[in-house]
């Protein structure tokens, strides 16, 4: 099983890293970043004080989320929202894009390890725009000083479990698409001796464990993932 | 041939998910959030401030009411307060013009009386004068002798005046 295919180079070479590689990935959040900026515009264009149909789905769907946040985050923390909403339909509609061909951007570590860390960096900044740096550092001597590198240990963890399970998730399911693809074709030249050209096998089968792999998972993903955002820093502002 | 990646590998794709990232959020926030956001909030406003309007007509209108209220009640003490002088005054004078009458009437009867007196004095006086005269001429009949007329009347007229005084008295 190979990773992202590299689209193209740029002629740009920084020592340590290498030469900088367009990889599929980047290709396809591009394709899903201007996908989602035209449905904006498009479901946001021409805006009535009455709404009616898709303004009132738009509006529908942005008090779900407004309530998730205020529901998750508190009241005060609103400000949120439109982060969550930006990471969560990029993280769905990420994952979702698998079904029409393309390969998902969260079955790429480095989409998932970015959005973590930068989870992470709102954990420490809002935490430390809340209690000082004074506070900050000593959040991490609480309970007792003893706990400190298990403090540091579950800080720095966060960012890697949640990227590994939202990369997991849908990778696995990737994978698992592709095997079962590969077998189809196999069993189908097996049962025709070779003489069937068009693996018809592959042909609604793979349809309904897509169902799980890619509907279910790449939701819940988003969902999740964003949930432990909302978490994170929530409990990093209060208290 | 094509290049492939790791399967899991931290690369260059790192740093543009997170340019991919904040510009999505840029534009989304532009595009999408904004204008909801503006859209709730004015609709918001505008039932408020529609609500608020309302509230407002509704808190005159019972201002307006009470003030129409006591007004009326003013209207009706005052009537109540015109009536009830017009009357008072009415009594009085009824029975200043009652007093009035009274007193004309007394007073007629008063004069009536004086009158009657100042009648039957002269009456009298008359009854006097003739009875004195007769009595000169009975007496210079009867005697015959010369007397002086104007002596016996003045003797006559003593004689009834102290007799009638007591006589002719009511």
């Amino acid at each position: 099983m190979n990773g992202p295919k590299v689209i193209f180079t740029l002629p740009i070479d920084i020592p340590p890293f290498g030469q900088v590689k367009i990889t599929e990935t980047v290709v396809n959040s591009w394709i899903v970043m201007a996908f989602l900026v035209l449905l904006s515009i498009f479901l946001t264009h021409n805006m009535k004080k009455v709404p009616k149909g898709k303004q009132c789905l738009v509006e529908k769907g942005y008090l779900m989320l407004q309530n998730l946040v205020k529901n998750t985050m508190g009241e005060d923390k609103l400000g949120f929202v439109p982060y969550i909403g930006t990471l969560m339909m990029f993280s769905a509609v990420g994952s979702l894009s698998s079904m029409t061909g393309l390969r998902p951007l969260t079955a790429d570590l480095n989409t998932t390890l970015g959005w973590a860390l930068v989870t992470f960096m709102l954990v420490q900044v809002n935490n430390i725009r809340r209690h000082g740096v004074g506070g900050w550092l000593k959040s991490f001597v609480q309970p007792v000083p003893f706990l400190l590198p298990s403090n540091i240990i579950s800080e720095v963890a966060n960012p890697i479990s949640m990227s590994f399970r939202h990369f997991g998730n849908i990778a696995s399911g990737l994978v698992v698409t592709n095997l079962v693809y590969t077998g189809l074709a196999a069993l189908t030249s097996i049962i025709t001796g070779g003489w069937a050209t068009v693996p018809f096998l592959q042909l609604g089968i793979p349809a309904v464990l897509s169902v799980y792999f890619d509907l279910l998972a790449s939701c819940l993903q988003a969902f999740i993932f964003c949930m432990l955002t909302m978490v994170f820093v929530s409990m990093a502002m209060d208290d | 041939m094509d290049e492939y990646m790791g399967f899991v590998s931290i690369d260059w794709t790192l740093i543009f998910t997170w340019g991919n990232l904040l510009i999505l959020y840029l534009l989304l926030r532009h595009f999408l959030f904004k204008p909801v956001q503006k859209m709730l909030a004015d609709r918001e406003n505008e039932v408020k401030s529609m609500y608020d309007n309302a509230e407002k007509a509704q808190t005159e209108a019972e201002q307006m009411k009470a003030e129409y209220t006591e007004h009326l009640q003013n209207a009706k003490a005052e009537a109540n307060e015109l009536l009830q002088s017009a009357n008072q005054k009415a009594t009085l004078r009824s029975e200043e013009m009652l007093r009035e009458a009274q007193q004309k009437a007394s007073d007629m009867v008063t004069r009536a009386d004086a009158q009657i007196e100042e009648e039957k004095k002269r009456a009298f006086q008359e009854v006097k004068r003739e009875i004195s005269q007769l009595a000169v001429m009975a007496a210079s009949q009867v005697v015959e002798k010369e007397i002086s007329e104007k002596d016996h009347e003045r003797m006559i007229e003593e004689f009834i005046d102290g007799a009638g005084d007591a006589k002719w008295q009511e």
